[in-house]
């Protein structure tokens, strides 16, 4: 009698999870398991090829353009990752001090490149910062004594350019989630520390702080996986200029695979980058929490 | 109720008879994609409309445009290989060896084009050979010739007397004498010569002018730049860099910056596609413009030279789909249609293909494009392999090397051995 009904809610559990098991399944296993074993033929973008063993890889090692892709993607994810952190819990704490309507109408400022696509990004920073007719100009030309410079076409200012124009278009999503936390401590904590006599700076090192840090390492997650698949923003921005010096993984992966219908090396970088999320993204968030559970 | 549900059903199933019939009824349809944005589409959209007017009953184009570049050539390659697509599509020339490669484009046989009257005669030699493979198979029918021109401007040129009494440039032949007219044009805060400087397609197109001027081969035999080819593409981008360097070319400059320092009078002349022709002719219409003409890039070294492309039309290799030989015929008699009518196509500044219409008086009266019509019969193709033409690896190299030493950001001769290098390394 026991071990019928626990058939039965075995057989109700499979009805029931097929669906998503299968479309699951079809649509993402399988799929990458093709990947996998696309990465290790010379294919080309559509079509079969012939079994090459590790050349891909061995490719991969040896090309100057994919380890540029590398450092360019780990120099973009610390230049927008951190920064975003940082600054939408800053601008967090500061909406949070506000009321009513105020309130609103600063986070919607906040909040509002956030909704803009990324092609609309690109249209008005590439027009306010273009080099002969960007209004932005008058205020960095004094900079470069006098003379207008080419954001985008000076290799040491592009990445830190990006950054800052992702930081500006994604920092209202990360504001959003620390207001929600910051909202989930209670308000009685405060006003006995105050009772007790602590400070604005005591209350945030030892109320805000550790209770805001599982937020923190959510908001970090998130940003870290997002940013190492960087693409749209440095394509952008970089198209019919000089791409190669600021290459980045995605970007790399597009061009061998649709560029130049390398499909096989193509899917080696993917899982490379693959690989390089998976192991970063379990290092940092064990890392973070176990740091965070000390405190 | 009930009664009026079974007057709903009665009258959808009415309409959907109606429909059936007209459909059995209906003309051919040809699916058709193209990549043409801008005024071209806008002019390609014009003669479509008249194209289905005139075929009313009997073909019908159904048009589709899609993004230029990469995505149109990808998605083109992943719907051949199934079996979709289009039934006739709009293909660069210089792209062609790429699409050979990938399987997407079918042959064109003679006895195909015989039957709708596509001769080859109709088109010039290196414009019609661009289209075909090594061993000479037919993959597109050319539409147009563009090309890079010389814009100026004739208040400028004429302040510096270097306007002839037939309203163009005088003197421009040769390095010395061109360096010296950009010099003089070089004055009052306007520079002598605009070209897009920040672009790699437009620094490949006068890059590769100047490497054909000095008899330079960029690839041939499978290799890059070979032997002295390496010198002369050296020479070419050096005398790039000197304009920018001498602040006859302003640097850094974007593509639309570019035609905004010539349409502002800030520039004497710029360099650019003849895509932009209409952009002066609709400012001059509003008034907005200056009195301007359009010439044949000067020959600076050995002879006359200029960087072409065509749109040509193309038959997807369909996968197991291929067309029916009634539909290829259908699609190869629109082709010859597109470009009997080509001359309304011209006025988006390209140069006809087709002979009869580029010798015709009418075309021979349509100003500017007849003033650099001359360009056609030195033109200069996109070197033949898969990694050239627009949106290539090609491009892109131009963007990597020579672009930033035309900007004095590296030397000319590191910038060529690199170049060099790195496209022939990407031979496979």
């Amino acid at each position: 009698m026991m071990l019928k009904s626990k058939r039965n809610e075995l057989l109700a559990a499979a009805v029931l999870m097929a669906p998503f098991v299968i479309i699951y399944g079809v649509l993402f296993v399988y799929p990458t398991l093709r990947m996998v074993q696309l990465s290790f033929t010379n294919a080309p973008l559509i079509g079969d090829g012939k079994f090459v063993g590790l050349d891909n890889f061995i490719r991969l090692s040896r090309d100057r353009l994919f380890s540029t892709a590398v450092w360019d993607t780990i120099y973009f994810v610390l230049l927008s990752v951190i920064p975003s952190t940082i600054f939408g819990l800053i601008i967090a704490l500061g909406v949070n001090r506000l009321k009513g309507w105020v309130q609103s109408v600063v986070l919607a400022c906040f909040f509002l490149p956030y909704i803009l696509p990324v092609s609309l990004v690109y249209r008005i920073w590439a027009w306010m910062l273009d080099k002969d007719f960007g209004i932005a100009q008058y205020a960095i030309a004094p900079f470069n004594g006098g003379v207008n410079i080419s954001i985008f076409r000076t290799i040491p200012l592009f990445m830190p350019a990006v950054g800052l124009i992702t930081v500006w278009w994604l920092i209202g999503f990360n504001v959003l989630l620390f207001i929600a936390g910051l909202r989930n401590i209670s308000k009685e904590l405060y006003e006995a520390s105050a009772l007790d006599g602590a400070g604005r700076w005591v209350q945030f090192t030892h109320i805000t702080w550790p209770l805001i840090w599982p937020v923190t390492v959510l908001v970090l997650t998130i940003q870290f996986i997002l940013q190492l698949k960087i693409f749209d923003q440095v394509y952008l921005f970089s198209d019919g200029g000089r791409a190669d010096a600021t290459m980045v993984m995605v970007q790399y992966i597009y061009k061998q695979a649709f560029q130049q219908n390398h499909g096989g090396l193509g899917a080696a970088a993917s899982l490379v980058l693959f690989l390089v999320i998976v192991i970063f993204s379990v290092l940092q968030f064990q890392l973070l929490k176990t740091r965070g559970g000390e405190k | 109720m009930i009664r009026g549900l079974l007057r709903t059903a009665a009258a959808a199933t009415a309409l959907l008879t109606i429909s059936v019939f007209s459909a059995a009824q209906a003309a051919d349809t040809l699916v058709w994609w193209d990549f043409l944005g801008g005024g071209d589409g806008v002019r390609m959209k014009a003669l479509i409309d008249e194209f289905n007017k005139e075929h009313a009953g009997k073909i019908q184009i159904e048009a589709t445009t899609l993004d230029w570049g990469t995505p149109f050539y990808t998605k083109v390659q992943t719907s051949t290989a199934v079996g979709q697509g289009p039934d006739i599509m709009t293909y660069h020339e210089s792209r062609i060896p790429l699409g050979i490669s990938t399987g997407s484009l079918s042959v064109i046989t003679p006895e195909e084009m015989a039957a709708s009257e596509i001769k080859a005669s109709d088109f010039e030699p290196a414009d019609w050979k661009a289209a075909q493979d090594a061993d000479g198979k037919q993959y597109a029918i050319p539409l147009d010739i563009h090309s890079a021109i010389l814009y100026y401007n004739k208040t400028l040129l004429k302040q510096a007397g270097l306007l002839g009494d037939d309203g163009k440039p005088k003197g421009f032949d040769g390095i010395a004498n061109w360096d010296a007219a950009l010099a003089k044009l070089t004055a009052n805060g306007v520079s002598g010569l605009t070209f897009p400087t920040a672009d790699n397609a437009s620094t490949w197109r006068v890059f590769y002018t100047l490497l054909n001027q000095e008899d330079g081969v960029f690839f041939k035999d499978g290799k890059f730049l070979d032997g002295d080819n390496l010198d002369k593409a050296t020479t070419a981008i050096a005398e790039m860099q000197k304009w920018v360097k001498n602040g006859w070319t302003p640097k850094q400059t974007e593509y639309a910056g570019s035609i905004a320092q010539f349409t502002s009078g800030k520039a004497a002349m710029m360099i650019n596609g003849v895509w932009e022709v209409p952009t002066m002719v609709d400012l001059q219409k509003k008034g907005q413009l200056f009195d301007w003409g359009a010439i044949q890039i000067p020959t600076l070294y050995a002879h006359a030279a200029t960087w072409a492309d065509s749109h040509s039309f193309a038959i997807p290799d369909r996968k197991g789909n291929p067309l029916t030989p009634a539909k290829r015929k259908e699609v190869l008699d629109t082709i010859h249609w597109f470009n009997e009518h080509s001359l309304e196509w011209a006025g988006g500044g390209h140069l006809p293909a087709f002979n009869p219409v580029r010798d015709s008086d009418a075309f021979k009266n349509l100003k500017p494009n007849s003033d650099y019509a001359s360009l056609a019969a030195t033109a200069v193709f996109d070197p033949v392999t898969p990694l050239a033409g627009v949106a290539s690896p090609v491009y892109d190299a131009a963007g990597n090397y020579a672009m930033p030493a035309v900007n004095g950001e590296m030397d000319p001769a590191d910038a060529a051995s690199q170049m060099r290098d790195d496209l022939q390394g990407q031979v496979q």
